[in-house]
């Protein structure tokens, strides 16, 4: 892995591991604004429901095990993935390509555990907090989305990822909001609170805004001209060849994914050409919302030397990658062309 | 005559600034480390604007200088947005695995 930060850690997946629909435990990208927990024992460990709800609950895992389960195939990308792409350079964990991995998500919707504490109708957002906390008086990371998605069928109260529940990615109970980027995620979630209005501190005002219209390259944003990210753009990431790769005048297999939040992937394009061209990759079957397509090209080369690859993706709602996103003071939602290098060597 | 004040000068000013430099590296040592290992700072390149923005973020979050003018100087200098990109740590995978 990309050794970001070790205290807390900030891991991120180098594009290698990047070729299979479900990305590994072990190869999956971390990302942690504070400490992590100390050692959760599952058989302890509670979730509160509280605020504007007409039963307020301590479900134990083993409380949400006994509501149905469902399965959601979806996207994790934390929202400042390829923040080492924007220029001039801003604050925060240089991510490239790789803070980002498809998980197989498991437990109750979200919405059922509602339920079952009776959610006032005045209740508007829910308020979500994690057993992480602060050093010093670092915020706590506590996070409000609103109903309509709290209640959306594909929100999970997930107990597991790929089969397993590992405490790094959050578990015995984290949030699964499929489509929306990492910071809805809460992992480790404590506490569920129905409110009226949004609320959460830090993390949710000024931290994960983003500009309402793009801002000049490299000056701040006054606090109004911010709103909060819900989702992410459609995006589509080269895997392989590896950015500066040496390849033989052969035959290639150029292989990536794409994915583009609450929607589904319609096509990806590829240019071996620096962009003067453009042809269709294959396109894997699964055509989901929320959840990446691989794709691959075989490209032939037919002259050595330097070549530029790219590649775009458009979505079901006919949305198309830009070639330059736009600049924001916190470097979210980079979704720019895809661009690497290779040469190829003479015979 | 001129030439050698000149130069004294420039020593002078080298001198004070290597000095000002390990100030802020021991002041960086002192409030940082607490709460996030340093790897986290040295991946930046950031504007002089752009640290102090940092320095204020964290004073909010309850950081005490007691040097924070050599800290500023120490990071301008040594990870401004001038200075070339870190190459990325990369663990060795499947190591120590059992």
């Amino acid at each position: 892995m990309i050794l970001h930060n070790d205290r807390p850690e900030d891991l991120e997946t180098p594009v290698k591991y990047f070729d299979s629909w479900i990305t590994p435990i072990d190869a999956f990208f971390v990302r942690q604004h504070l400490p992590r927990p100390a050692a959760i024992d599952p058989a302890a460990f509670r979730v509160k429901i509280n605020g504007l709800v007409t039963k307020a609950l301590d479900l134990s895992v083993a409380d949400l095990e006994k509501l149905p389960q469902h399965t959601v195939p979806a996207t994790l990308e934390c929202t400042g993935n390829g923040r080492a792409f924007y220029s001039p350079k801003v604050p925060g964990i240089q991510w490239g390509r790789g803070a980002v991995g498809n998980g197989e998500w498991r437990g109750p919707r979200l919405s059922d555990v509602l339920k079952a504490a009776g959610v006032d109708t005045r209740a508007k957002f829910l308020e979500i907090d994690g057993a992480d906390n602060g050093v010093a008086q670092t915020p706590d990371f506590v996070r409000s989305m609103p109903m309509e998605k709290a209640l959306h069928p594909a929100t999970l109260l997930a107990l597991t990822m790929n089969g397993e529940s590992p405490q790094m990615h959050g578990f015995p109970v984290r949030l699964i909001v499929p489509g929306w980027d990492g910071t809805s995620w809460v992992k480790w979630v404590v506490r569920l609170t129905p409110t009226a209005t949004m609320s959460g501190g830090f993390f949710m005002n000024p931290g994960y805004r983003y500009p309402k219209y793009p801002l000049t390259p490299g000056t701040p944003a006054r606090l109004d001209e911010l709103e909060v990210i819900e989702g992410m753009p459609v995006k589509s990431t080269l895997t392989a060849p590896e950015d500066g790769a040496k390849l033989p005048l052969a035959p290639t297999t150029i292989r990536g994914f794409a994915w583009a939040g609450e929607n589904a992937i319609e096509r990806v394009e590829v240019s071996t050409q620096g962009g003067q061209k453009w042809q269709p990759a294959q396109l894997s079957t699964q055509k989901l919302p929320f959840a990446w397509r691989l794709f691959t090209f075989t490209w032939t080369p037919k002259a050595p030397g330097y070549h530029t690859i790219m590649a775009r993706a458009m979505d079901t709602a006919g949305n198309e990658q830009p070639i330059l996103p736009p600049w924001n003071p916190s470097g979210y939602l980079w979704n720019g062309i895809d661009r690497i290098g290779v040469t190829v060597e003479r015979p | 005559m001129r030439i050698s004040i000149l130069l004294l000068s420039a020593a002078a000013a080298w001198g004070a600034d290597q000095a000002v430099l390990e100030r802020g590296q021991k002041e960086e040592q002192r409030q940082c480390l607490a709460c996030h290992s340093l790897r986290l700072i040295h991946s930046q390149r950031l504007s002089r604007a752009a640290w102090t923005r940092e320095l204020d973020k964290m004073a909010g979050w309850g950081t005490k200088y007691t040097d924070r003018e050599a800290l500023l100087e120490y990071l301008v200098a040594s990870f401004g947005d001038d200075k070339p990109l870190p190459q990325p740590s990369v663990s060795d995978d499947g190591r120590g695995k059992k």
